[in-house]
C-alpha cells in the first residue's frame, strides 16, 4: 500500500515538470487522469456561433404575417356573430367573399402567365422542341415547369397549381398546402418526362385554360358537395348545448392560429394541416348553430375561402408583392378592428370608426412591444455547440 | 487498500454492447487486483437472481421492469430496498454507476450517497444541448452529479460535454478511455513469437491490380453516417476498381443501403453479411485492409481501436472522441461530407498500395497503447483519490490554481445538510424537487434501518481468492505480475484468465 502510494507520488512529481498535455488518449500522458488543461480544455466550444441580432424594422414586417392570420380569424368570427345575431344577411358575406376570392384568383392567373413568360425563355426550349415531336400536343402546365431544376424559385408558382386543387382537397379535410409541398421532396426528379403520361392527349386547350377549366370545375364540385351537406350539417349538433360549441370553437380557432405554417418558404408539413382541419371544424360546429340551410351553406363556404384559399394568396402576395401584402395587412387590421368593435358594442358607423382607429393603435403598438421585447430576449441566447454535437453530414443532391 | 465496489448500471450480459463489455473487463481486471467487485444490474428475459462469472465476479439481477430497450422505468425510491440489502450484504464501500441514461445507475448513486458510500459514476456518451430531450437528460444527470464524489469518461470530449452538461468542476472528472482485448482482435498473419522476436520484415506492398477490401462494422443507424456510406460507395467504387466493401451489421438503414446497391448494380462489389456477433468481429475484419467508419458522433470508438488492431487502415470521420483515439499514422480523418470521404478513401488506397502504411505493426502498436489492465490501475487511482487515501493535494494536481474549487471536489461530506445544499444549486425549480428528493430518500432510508436493521442481514461470504494473493500484499502483486511476464509461467496456474494474462505481458 504504501509503497505504491510512493511510487504515485514519486510519477505524479515527476509528471508535473516534463511534456505538454495533449488532448490524446493513445499514449499515456505525464499527467494524472483528472488534470484539466487550462489551454485545450473546451476549445473547441461555440456559443451561440448563428447569431444574429434581430432589427426591429425586420421583425415587425415578419410580423405582419402573424397579424393577418389573427385579423382574419377575427374577421371570420365577427362575421358568423353579426350572422348568427341576424345583423347582415349571410348571403351577402359570402358574396362579397367569393367575388374577392375570384379577384384573388384573377391577379393570380395574371402572375402566372407573368411567371410563364419568364419561364418560358428559360426552360421553354427543350419542352418545344418535345412539343413539335409529339405533334402539338399541350406540353405540361408552366407551373409544374416550376419543378425544373434549373428555376427552383419558381416553386412559388406552384400553389397556382394548389389553388385549383385545393379547392378540391379541401372538402375532404386534406391539406392543400401539404398537396403543394410534395413535390419539393424530390426536386428535379420529376421532368418534364415523368409528367407526360399525365396529361390528357386529344385536348384542344391550352395548358393555361386547362388549369383555369381544373380550377372552375372544382370550384363547382365544392360548392354543389356543400350545397348537399348544409342541411345535415344544420342538425349536426343539435343535441349539443350553445355553450360547448362556443368553448369548442375557440380552443379549435385558437390551435388554428397556434399551428399555423408561417414560414414564408414552399412546402407545408403536418402542422399546417392541423391548422386547416381544426379552423374547417370550427365553422362547421359554429354553422349547425345557424337556423337555415343557406345559412350554414354560406358560413361553410365563406370558411374555406377565409381559412382555405386565402392563406395561399396570402403567401403569394407576399412573395410577389411587399407592398401589396402591407397594403392587405392595413386592410384586414382595420376591418377587423373595426366590425370587432361593432359586434362587441352593437352601435354603427362611430363605432367602427372607433374600432378602426383604437385596433390599429393596438395591433401596432402590441407588435413593437413583442418584438422589443424578443431583441431584449436574445441577450439570454446561450447555445452550446462543440466536437460532441452529431456532425451534419454533407450529402450532394442527386439527380439521377 | 481493497475495496468492495459495485458496479451499477442498466446494461449488463447478456445484451451485447460496449458499456457492457466495458463493465465486465473492468471488474474482471479490479478483481485480479485483488478488490472484490460485484454487478448489479436488472433481470433480463432468462437471467434472473444472482450469477457468478468468471473470476468471482458476481452479478445481482434485480428483478424490475423495464421500459424501453432494457431501460427500467425511473421510480427514483422503488430501487432502495434491494440495494440497500445488497450493499449491506456485501459491505460495499464504492459505488460505481455505468452509463448516464441508465435508471438503475442513477438511483443506486442517490441512495449510495444516502448511505454514506462513496460513489463513482462513469459517462460512456455524448448528449448535445439543444433539444428538449437533451434538456431532461442534462437535468438529471446534474441531479445525480451533484452529489457523486467523482466522475469518468472515456475520452476529452466527453470530459468536456460532461462538464458542461452537469456544471461539474473538471478536475472531478478523469479521462480513461476504454480498451480492447488485443489478443482477441490479431491480424490474420499474426504469431506471437515471430513478432517478438523478429525486428519486422520489409513492408509490404499492394499491386495496382491486387483486389483492396473496405470494411465497414457498424449498427445501420443514422448516427453512425449510413448516409454517408451510401452516398460515398458508388463513387469511390467508381473511381477505384479494384476495391470491394464488406459491410455488417443491421439496422433500420439496412434497407437504404440495399436500394443503393441495386440502383448501382453493384452486388459483385459490395458484400452485405447483415448481423455478426461480438466475436466473430475480427474474422470479419481481417477480410480486409481498410476500415472506414463514416460516424456523425462517438465518445471513444472502441470499433476503430479493434480494426487497427487487426491491422486495418482505419478511415474515420473527425467527430466527436474519435481523433483522440489513435495516432496520426494509423488513421485518415475525413470531415463528415461525402465528398471528403470519397477523396480520403481515394489517399488512403493509394498509400496502400505504394506500402507506405505499416499495416503489419499496428497489432503490437495497438497494444502498447490501451489494456484493460491499465484501465483498472486508473480507475483503482480514482477510488484511491474519493475514498481518501490519497490525499487531496495529490488527487487533485491543480486543485490551487483556480479552477477546483475546494468545497465541490474532494472527499465529500455525507451530512444530509451539505447535500441538500449542492442540491439545492440545480435550479430554480429543479433544486427544491431534488432537495425534496434527497430528504425523502434519507427518511426511507430511516425507515429501512429502523424495520429491516442491519442486523438481520446476512453478510455473504466472498470467492475464495487465489492463495498467490492472500498473503501478499497489493505491491507485491505488481511484482509477481512482472515476473509471470519474464517467465510466462502464470499460464498454467491461472487457466481460466490466460486471455488477460496475455495483455499483461502485451502492456509492458
Amino acid at each position: 500500500m504504501s509503497a505504491r502510494k510512493r511510487k504515485e507520488r514519486a510519477r505524479s512529481a515527476s509528471r508535473r515538470r516534463k511534456g505538454h498535455y495533449k488532448k490524446l488518449l493513445w499514449f499515456r500522458q505525464p499527467f494524472p487522469d483528472n488534470y484539466t488543461d487550462e489551454k485545450t480544455f473546451l476549445d473547441h466550444l461555440q456559443r451561440n456561433p448563428r447569431f444574429r441580432p434581430y432589427e426591429f424594422w425586420s421583425l415587425m414586417a415578419s410580423l405582419t404575417v402573424i397579424v393577418q392570420h389573427v385579423a382574419s380569424v377575427v374577421i371570420f368570427c365577427c362575421s358568423f356573430v353579426a350572422i348568427f345575431q341576424e345583423r347582415v344577411s349571410p348571403v351577402s358575406v359570402v358574396g362579397w367573399a367569393s367575388f374577392c376570392s375570384f379577384l384573388a384568383w384573377v391577379l393570380w392567373d395574371y402572375w402566372m402567365g407573368l411567371e410563364e413568360a419568364e419561364v418560358a425563355p428559360d426552360t421553354g426550349k427543350e419542352a418545344d422542341g418535345k412539343e413539335g415531336a409529339s405533334g402539338g400536343s399541350p406540353i405540361p402546365p408552366p407551373e409544374q415547369g416550376g419543378l425544373d431544376p434549373t428555376t427552383p424559385q419558381t416553386d412559388r408558382g406552384r400553389p397556382g397549381y394548389a389553388l385549383g386543387a385545393s379547392a378540391s382537397s379541401l372538402a375532404s379535410d386534406s391539406s392543400n398546402t401539404s398537396k403543394a409541398g410534395v413535390p419539393t421532396m424530390t426536386p428535379g426528379s420529376t421532368t418534364t418526362e415523368d409528367l407526360l403520361p399525365y396529361e390528357e392527349p386529344a385536348s384542344s386547350l391550352s395548358p393555361r385554360n386547362q388549369q383555369r377549366l381544373a380550377t372552375v370545375k372544382s370550384a363547382l364540385l365544392i360548392y354543389a358537395a356543400l350545397l348537399g351537406l348544409s342541411p345535415i350539417l344544420k342538425s349536426l349538433t343539435r343535441s349539443t348545448t350553445s355553450d360547448s360549441i362556443w368553448a369548442f370553437s375557440t380552443w379549435l380557432l385558437c390551435m388554428n392560429v397556434a399551428f399555423f405554417d408561417y414560414s414564408s418558404g414552399p412546402g407545408a408539413h403536418l402542422p399546417a394541416s392541423i391548422s386547416t382541419n381544426s379552423a374547417l371544424m370550427a365553422s362547421t360546429v359554429l354553422a349547425s348553430r345557424l337556423p337555415s340551410t343557406t345559412h350554414v351553406f354560406s358560413l361553410s363556404l365563406f370558411s374555406i375561402e377565409v381559412f382555405g384559399l386565402f392563406p395561399i394568396f396570402r403567401r403569394q402576395l407576399r412573395a410577389k408583392s411587399p407592398y401589396g401584402h402591407l397594403a392587405l395587412t392595413v386592410v384586414l387590421v382595420t376591418t377587423a378592428g373595426g366590425s370587432l368593435f361593432v359586434v362587441l358594442t352593437g352601435g354603427g358607423r362611430v363605432a367602427y370608426i372607433a374600432g378602426v382607429i383604437l385596433g390599429s393603435l393596438f395591433t401596432f403598438i402590441a407588435m413593437g412591444v413583442c418584438s422589443w421585447w424578443l431583441i431584449g430576449l436574445q441577450k439570454y441566447k446561450n447555445e452550446i455547440y462543440g466536437p460532441w454535437d452529431p456532425a451534419r453530414p454533407i450529402i450532394r443532391p442527386r439527380w439521377d | 487498500m481493497p475495496y468492495n465496489i459495485a458496479m451499477v448500471s442498466d446494461n449488463f450480459y447478456p445484451q451485447p454492447g460496449g458499456v457492457e463489455s466495458h463493465m465486465y473487463q473492468l471488474s474482471s481486471k479490479l478483481i485480479d487486483r485483488g478488490h472484490k467487485v460485484i454487478i448489479i444490474t436488472h433481470a433480463y428475459e432468462g437471467r434472473t437472481g444472482v450469477r457468478y462469472l468468471t473470476n468471482g465476479l458476481k452479478v445481482y439481477h434485480v428483478p424490475f421492469w423495464t421500459i424501453y430497450r432494457e431501460t427500467t422505468f425511473p421510480t427514483v425510491f422503488s430501487f432502495f430496498p434491494i440495494f440497500r440489502n445488497i450493499v449491506i450484504r456485501e459491505e460495499i464501500e464504492i459505488v460505481h454507476g455505468h452509463a448516464s441514461l441508465s435508471n438503475l445507475c442513477n438511483e443506486a448513486i442517490l441512495h449510495a450517497r444516502t448511505m454514506g458510500l462513496r460513489t463513482a459514476m462513469t459517462d460512456h456518451s455524448l448528449f448535445g444541448f439543444a433539444d428538449a430531450g437533451s434538456i431532461l437528460t442534462n437535468k438529471l444527470l446534474k441531479f445525480t452529479l451533484s452529489d457523486v464524489d467523482h466522475c469518468i469518461c472515456v475520452s476529452h470530449t466527453c470530459k468536456e460535454n460532461t462538464v458542461l452538461r452537469a456544471s461539474l468542476d473538471p478536475s472531478m472528472v478523469s479521462v480513461i478511455p476504454n480498451a480492447v482485448v488485443a489478443e482477441n482482435f490479431r491480424p490474420l498473419s499474426h504469431t506471437e513469437a515471430s513478432h517478438r522476436h523478429n525486428a519486422p520484415g520489409p513492408p509490404q506492398r499492394l499491386g495496382p491490380d491486387e483486389i483492396i477490401t473496405i470494411v465497414v462494422i457498424s449498427r445501420l443507424f443514422y448516427n453512425k453516417g449510413v448516409d454517408l456510406l451510401i452516398a460515398s460507395i458508388p463513387r469511390i467504387l467508381a473511381t477505384n476498381p479494384n476495391v470491394r466493401f464488406l459491410i455488417a451489421g443491421n439496422g433500420p438503414k439496412a434497407i437504404d443501403l440495399e436500394q443503393m446497391i441495386e440502383r448501382n448494380v453493384l452486388q459483385e462489389k459490395v458484400l452485405l453479411l447483415g448481423p455478426v456477433r461480438h466475436e466473430e468481429v475480427r474474422d470479419v475484419m481481417v477480410q480486409g485492409h481498410i476500415y472506414l467508419h463514416p460516424s456523425l458522433t462517438e465518445a471513444f470508438g472502441t470499433v476503430i481501436v479493434e480494426a487497427a488492431s487487426c491491422g486495418l487502415y482505419v478511415v474515420c470521420t473527425r467527430v466527436g472522441g474519435i481523433p483522440e483515439v489513435l495516432p496520426s499514422h494509423m488513421t485518415e480523418f475525413a470531415a463528415p461530407e461525402e465528398d471528403d470521404i470519397v477523396a480520403v478513401t481515394g489517399r488512403a488506397i493509394v498509400k496502400l498500395r505504394e506500402g507506405k502504411v505499416r499495416t503489419d505493426l499496428f497489432h503490437n502498436q495497438v497494444k502498447q497503447m490501451y489494456s484493460w489492465t491499465d484501465v483498472a490501475e486508473r480507475t483503482e487511482r480514482v477510488y484511491d483519490g474519493i475514498s481518501g487515501a490519497l490525499s487531496y493535494e495529490e488527487f487533485y494536481p491543480d486543485g490551487g490554481t483556480g479552477l477546483a474549487s475546494r468545497g465541490r471536489a474532494g472527499v465529500r461530506s455525507f451530512a444530509l445538510i451539505d447535500r441538500l445544499k449542492r442540491y439545492y444549486g440545480c435550479g430554480i425549480w429543479a433544486g427544491k424537487l431534488f432537495c425534496l428528493c434527497a430528504v425523502v430518500d434519507y427518511l426511507l432510508y430511516i425507515f429501512l434501518e429502523i424495520f429491516a436493521p442491519r442486523e438481520r442481514i446476512d453478510i455473504c461470504k466472498n470467492w475464495p481468492k487465489k492463495v498467490v494473493k492472500e498473503g501478499k500484499g497489493k505491491e507485491k502483486e505488481g511484482d509477481a505480475a512482472t515476473a509471470k511476464e519474464e517467465h510466462g509461467s502464470g499460464r498454467k496456474k491461472r487457466p481460466h484468465h490466460r486471455r488477460e494474462k496475455r495483455e499483461e505481458q502485451g502492456e509492458s
